[in-house]
């Protein structure tokens, strides 16, 4: 998201699931929505169905790279080198949109500079591809017609992510395929609303709506109504909090809806850290591995329990209602919120989630126009900037929300851990269909654990055979950082070299491997790529 | 696309180019009916109900399958249609095999979803449970204890082992709820500020109450006695029910609102005529049936001669009375029997019953007889008391004589006549007098309106059966003081009734219809149940209720039966065969079949299963004997997943020989079921039958990926019973996945955090709201104080709502003072 507030100005989809229906051409690079996002896989599908083209960047093979016009089972950890070929070739072949880069861009040189330095024939053998099929990506993508790219966490899970992110706005820029329906850059959002809690200043760097830490004018208006005034120092990313309680900067951790002792890289790291914190909050629905170590539990009412907004990855605004009680004394968290402010000696005093909205929309330009009352039929897609605003199903399509869209050419950088002689295979994390995260609520569905009963690490057949790996038996996985014991599936569809695991197992913690080098932009860690060493440890 | 103009049923409609006669209508809320039709594909084989006439065409035409046409003139309802749509719902039913409601919801008189409460105790949803017994009966606990249980006469499970034990499932979800203290959140709806008064607080008084109460009325009870209860705490021993139970189970009752006044005795505090002009404008009499009919034998009225309900009455007060060694009980009803075994327990040695009849003509439920058989009463039977009197040396003399059956009457009832020259002498201590009990003793007293109140020749109070009102207007009577004593349900259901009826009168509304008594049925009799419909289910025997060894419960009053343990009603639930469909509450072809006054009793529905039902699918369950083969799961499937065949068809056009088979890219989520047209799809976890509950839909938005589909939650009580989609609305149309529609088990799940946690000598501690607050800040406060805000970070959560993400990073900023706050946005 980081990515795309720079190069176009706002971290978001800028297109929305409906205009698949308009998209001539699908790039999807990085991304499995029939696992990740399963209606909007569907959708796609039924795009493709229709005649739609698809071109599919992975290395593993997708359903999605089956049906594929095009399907590039790329090195891991190699998309920016491609990407920048890519562009190379539209360039160089003068492919590319000269008016929209003339009318709506900047930085075009720069862009030039740096991918010049990409041909094809030296390019392709470090992707593990052809030059041919760059190339012909970069003819059918270049093409007239409405394209889109689809990206998802197989391009933010690295310690590039970042650089993965801005090579994509940067075809798709060069390409003019950005602005028009059916087209655009599509992120899609792992998490049901991880686009509303960036949106509403759940970061490090921002205020809500965005807003930088250096905006003086933007916190003059926070310190206006919220009666006190507010640090301005940034402050430190969840990632790197865990070394900062090791140093003895950070003291005490409030942990709000999250289980990072089974979710972050590296867990063994992070639970020392907990160990380490002098006070841990955890305010949860289960007791979860971080609840266990805590010092104090909040129980919080969940989904169906309370009132409330969510804003999907389309940037829809929708609203979240209450359905059911929650279970014995447990609260809405805004409840917990405000009353441990109180005893904080700050007031934050509301009587509904509501109440809290009106606030919201006070202070965020793109929530400006949307109420309760609104949303009541349908959910709203920001920006809304009033009350007579339809809201904006297609983001950037006069202008840029940062006026010209901006090049931010990188160079390609290669993946922290290569293989090596100790730890001869790249390890990935992928995601199981029927799970969501890591089963905490999935796995209290009998019929989920029938669809899909234990974590399975896909094995390649020729890496099965080489290795002596066969369906079904046992095998410990170890990286430099922890070990995990997991059953092999023998499957074509993970790369040659390339053991893939879903992390959306709790009793199967794949993260104690992977490694928590982080991108130097929005501090993502480099969950999608690792090295490891495996072993057979039973014959059943 | 151009709009075209047609007239439907003589109304103007626009419809775009291309859309059907079917779809035009529907967006003009004309309603065709129709099996076949999802999402504007209709079946191959089409159910052929749509047809409409078209002005000018000579047949009637498939609205699903013609575009409208400028200046078309549709009629959709014309008499031969109507007449058209019966013979082909008639036809589809006729091969439809299953049952729309279970036995037992019929049997029961109270018409309780059973099924569905064994369903609840099955999912552990036990609070659910007690809320789905208390729509139509408040008391799960008592009923639960003394039901004589139709239900389980019905039970389709004795052809396989034994019924399934339900009544003690009902005792067990209330008994749970107690003893873990659940508030059941009953609420009552807004008030109406109409007064109603209720003569009499046991469970016909109480019900009524409690029914009126949730309607929104002010209800007050009067009752004569210092507590509230009436026969379930004076005329049932505490063996039976004990004191705490009633206490609780009446308390629940009252914690709607309920006024009370006790002490308060109908003709001597107040009359009905001092209540109408207290602003009463309806009364309710249940005053119960308390008058003993009298011992008309001589020495019918010596001392040692008491009537049972005083009996009753003095035990369950705890009255120190000696009735001495031996005791004889006149009677053979269930007030005979809790007399004749409170006497065992206040000492007697000998306890007789006398009754003129075999013991399987004794009016008292044959279990209770049984158990008093155990506990040691003797029963002299064919025998009736002619006279009594005072023995020689203390005691009184009881002499009987034999009976025997007479010839049958007119209407072919044999009644006891006495054998002359037989009569036996009885020597006991105490008679007990249970031949029987009637409201009053001839006339109520009070005041011109109590006189004028009409009675029965019984001497009970004389209502309406269908609305329950007396002669007098305003006024109406319910429970045992209409008809004598009779099973607590059964004063349970006339006083809901009541209520009902009182209800639309006060509020001047139209009676509710009744229920429809439409029903497909696997046999109505158990003979008529083909066993084939059994095949597969393995015996389990039912769950033993544990007791206490007669020997030993005789010693006193406490309980008798000490109720299932969780297990064992888990064990006992699960026994349940789930007989009734679960799409009771989505069926098209019931609801067309009602709509079109088509009765399958008359036209013929399916007498045996065809099919094997199938429960090989992960999410769905198969039972294609109700398939009428409309194809909505095949055409509504958007992952083309599901391959449906028939091998023929039938000279009516029915399927034959149909197979489904869901091929391997189905990625179970549910659409089918929800656009199954009748129960032959269902969800494997939606297994609680909705048979005219109340429940509501939420819109809501998926907790899970980012793609934010919008869901409906249905909810019953307070819990969730299923997911569905809306088709129409963005941004999914309709389509959820697996996770969508089947993950929504963790919201109830009994793994969620229900009380805040402190840490104390190193384990995770409940503890109260304020202390784990209060504690919260003083750290924070303390740690702030003494290495600065900096040094507490705050992870946000990109699960919870834009509200709580908002308020999270404003309590770190303002509340604490710093930017530490982040979240998983990057996980």
């Amino acid at each position: 998201m980081a990515s795309l507030a720079i190069t176009l100005g706002s971290g978001a989809m800028t297109n929305c699931i409906a205009d698949t229906t308009k998209t001539d051409l699908f790039l999807m690079i990085g991304s499995n929505p029939d696992t990740s996002h399963p209606t909007i896989g569907l959708r796609i599908h039924q795009a493709l169905d229709r005649g739609a083209k698809m071109i599919v960047i992975d290395p593993r093979k997708t359903a999605f790279a089956e049906r594929a016009d095009l399907w590039l089972s790329i090195q891991p950890g190699t998309d920016v080198a491609l990407l920048n070929s890519i562009m190379q070739v539209i360039i160089k072949e003068e492919l590319w949109d000269r008016k929209f880069v003339e009318d709506r861009t900047e930085d075009f040189d720069e862009l030039v500079r740096v991918v010049e330095k990409y041909p094809p024939e030296e390019i392709a053998p470090i992707c593990g591809v052809t030059p041919e099929q760059i190339r012909q990506v970069a003819r059918l993508y270049a093409a007239p017609g409405r394209h889109a790219t689809y990206h998802g966490m197989g391009i933010t899970h690295y310690a590039t992510g970042t650089d993965r992110v801005k090579s994509i706005s940067n075809l798709a820029l060069l390409c003019g395929k950005v602005g028009v329906e059916g087209g655009g850059c599509n992120p899609l959002r792992g998490q049901n609303n991880v686009q509303g809690a960036c949106d509403m200043g759940a970061l490090f760097n921002t205020l809500p709506g965005y807003g930088g830490l250096s905006n003086d004018e933007l916190f003059d208006q926070y310190e206006k109504l919220w009666k006190v005034k507010l640090p301005r120092r940034p402050g430190k990313p969840a990632t790197e909090v865990w070394e900062n309680i090791l140093k003895g900067e950070i003291r005490a951790l409030y942990v709000f809806g999250e289980d990072p002792v089974l979710a972050d890289t590296n867990i063994n790291h992070v639970r020392e850290a907990l160990e380490e914190v002098n006070f841990l909050v955890v305010q949860d629905i289960f007791l979860t591995d971080t609840a266990k170590m805590a010092d104090v539990v909040f129980p919080a009412a969940c989904f169906a329990e309370k009132d409330g907004t969510f804003t999907c990855t389309e940037r829809r605004v929708q609203r979240v209602r209450k359905a059911v009680e929650p279970p014995g004394e447990a609260r809405p968290d805004w409840m917990i919120f405000s009353e441990l402010a109180a005893r904080m000696g700050y007031e934050m005093r509301y009587s509904s989630a509501e109440e809290v909205f009106e606030e919201v929309r006070q202070l965020l330009p793109q929530y400006k126009g949307i109420s309760y009352a609104r949303l009541e039929q349908e959910g709203l897609q920001w920006p809304v900037p009033s009350e007579d605003h339809p809201g904006t199903p297609v983001l950037h399509k006069e202008t840029f929300t940062r006026g010209r869209g901006l090049f931010v050419p990188e160079n390609y950088l290669a993946p922290q851990e290569p293989v090596d002689g100790e730890y001869p295979l790249l390890f990935t994390t992928i995601r199981e269909y029927a799970r969501y995260n890591f089963s905490s609520m999935t796995g209290k569905t009998k019929a989920i654990d029938v669809i899909a009963p234990e974590a399975l690490a896909e094995v390649h057949p020729n890496d099965a055979q080489r290795l002596g790996i066969k369906d079904g038996v046992m095998l410990r996985l170890t990286s430099r950082r922890g070990t995990v014991d997991i059953r092999a599936r023998i499957s074509e569809r993970t790369q040659e070299g390339t053991i893939s695991a879903p992390y959306n197992f709790a009793e199967t913690p794949v993260n104690a491997l992977t490694l928590d080098a982080l991108d130097r932009l929005s501090r993502t860690p480099e969950y999608k790529l690792c090295a490891i060493r495996v072993e057979v440890l039973t014959a059943h | 696309m151009s709009e075209i103009n047609l007239q439907i049923n003589g109304r103007a409609v626009t419809a775009g180019e291309g859309s059907t006669i079917l779809a035009a209508a529907k967006a003009a809320g004309i309603h065709i009916p129709t099996l076949c039709s999802v999402e504007g594909k209709s079946s191959e084989v089409p159910c052929e109900l749509c047809r409409v006439e078209v002005a000018g065409l000579a047949e009637p035409v498939r609205a699903c399958a013609t575009p409208v046409a400028a200046g078309m003139e549709v009629d959709t309802e014309s008499k031969e249609l109507v007449a058209h749509r019966k013979e082909r719902l008639a036809v589809l039913a006729e091969t439809h095999f299953g049952d729309c409601k279970a036995p037992c919801n019929l049997t029961c008189p109270g018409q309780i979803n059973v099924q569905g409460y064994i369903a609840h105790v099955a999912k552990g949803q036990y609070a659910e449970a007690v809320r789905l017994v208390m729509e139509r009966n408040p008391f799960p606990f008592s009923v639960g204890r003394v039901c004589p249980r139709f239900c389980e006469t019905r039970c389709r499970r004795l052809l396989v082992d034994d019924p399934v034990s339900i009544n003690h499932l009902k005792r067990f979800v209330a008994d749970w709820c107690m003893t873990n203290k659940v508030d059941l959140k009953l609420k009552a709806d807004s008030p109406t500020g109409k007064k109603v008064a209720i003569i009499g607080g046991g469970p016909s008084g109480l019900t009524g109450a409690y029914y009126l109460a949730r309607k929104g009325h002010d209800v007050t009870v009067f009752e004569a006695a210092p507590k509230l209860g009436g026969m379930l705490r004076y005329g049932l021993p505490r063996y039976k029910i004990p004191d705490n139970v009633l206490d609780y189970e009446i308390s629940t009752i009252l914690r709607l609102g309920i006024s009370v006044r006790l002490g308060q005795r109908w003709g001597r505090d107040f009359t009905l005529e001092s209540l109408q002009q207290q602003g009463f404008g309806a009364i309710l009499l249940t005053v119960g049936a308390n008058y003993d009919e009298p011992l008309n034998i001589d020495g019918g009225a010596l001392p040692g001669v008491i009537p049972a309900l005083k009996l009753l009455r003095q035990v369950n007060e705890g009255s120190p009375a000696d009735y001495g060694k031996r005791a004889a009980v006149i009677g053979g009803g269930n007030t005979a029997m809790e007399a004749a075994r409170s006497l065992l327990r206040r000492g007697a040695e000998e306890v007789t019953v006398v009754y003129p009849r075999a013991k399987t003509e004794m009016p008292a439920n044959q279990r209770n007889i049984r158990e008093a058989e155990t506990e040691g009463v003797q029963f002299l039977l064919m025998a009736s008391p002619i006279k009594v009197k005072a023995a020689e040396g203390g005691g009184l003399d009881v002499e009987l004589i034999r009976m025997k059956l007479g010839e049958p009457d007119a209407k072919g009832i044999r009644y006891p006549e006495a054998v002359p020259g037989t009569s036996i002498h009885l020597a006991v201590d105490t008679v007990v007098v249970a031949t029987g009990q009637s409201a009053c003793d001839g006339t109520f007293k009070g005041g011109s309106l109590e006189e004028q109140l009409e009675l029965t020749p019984k001497n009970n109070i004389k209502s309406n059966p269908r609305n329950f009102q007396t002669n007098l207007e305003g006024i109406y009577a319910a429970g045992d003081a209409t008809n004598g004593p009779r099973s607590v349900i059964q004063s349970v259901v006339a006083a809901r009734r009541a209520a009902d009826n009182i209800h639309a009168q006060l509020l001047g509304l139209p009676k509710e219809p009744a229920e429809s008594r439409f029903n497909f049925s696997r046999g109505k009799s158990f003979e008529q149940v083909d066993l084939a419909n059994f095949e597969g289910i393995r015996v389990k025997l039912r769950e033993k209720m544990p007791a206490r060894p007669p020997e030993r419960a005789v010693q006193d009053f406490n309980e008798v039966s000490l109720g299932f343990s969780e297990q064992m009603a888990k064990n006992e639930a699960e026994r349940c065969l789930s007989c009734g469909c679960n799409a009771f509450d989505r069926c098209d072809l019931k609801r067309l079949a009602i709509e079109h006054g088509v009765d399958p009793n008359k036209t013929g529905m399916g007498s045996k299963p065809t099919y094997q039902r199938r429960e090989d699918h992960p999410t769905i369950t198969v039972d294609l004997n109700k398939c009428i083969y409309c194809r909505n799961c095949a055409n509504s499937c958007e992952y083309r997943a599901i391959d449906l065949r028939a091998e023929s068809f039938d000279d009516r056009g029915r399927a034959q020989n149909i197979s489904l088979t869901f091929m391997e890219h189905c990625v179970s989520c549910g659409k089918c079921v929800d656009n199954c047209s009748t129960g032959a799809l269902n969800k494997k976890d939606q297994i609680i039958p909705i048979v005219g509950e109340e429940t509501r839909l939420v819109r809501t938005t998926c907790p899970y990926c980012g793609a934010g589909c919008q869901m409906n939650l249905k909810v019953k009580g307070d819990t969730i019973i299923e997911v569905t989609a809306d088709p129409d609305l963005a941004p999914n149309y309709g389509a959820l996945c697996v996770k969508g529609r089947f993950g929504f088990h963790f919201v109830q799940h009994p793994d969620r955090l229900t009380k805040p946690l402190i840490r104390q000598g190193g384990q995770l501690v409940e503890c109260s709201w304020d202390e784990a607050l209060s504690y919260t800040a003083k750290r924070f406060f303390d740690i702030k104080a003494m290495y600065g805000p900096d040094a507490i970070a705050g992870f946000s959560c990109a699960r919870a709502t834009n509200e709580e993400n908002f308020l999270m990073q404003k309590f770190m900023r303002t509340a604490i003072g710093t930017n530490n706050i982040d979240h998983c946005a990057r996980l």
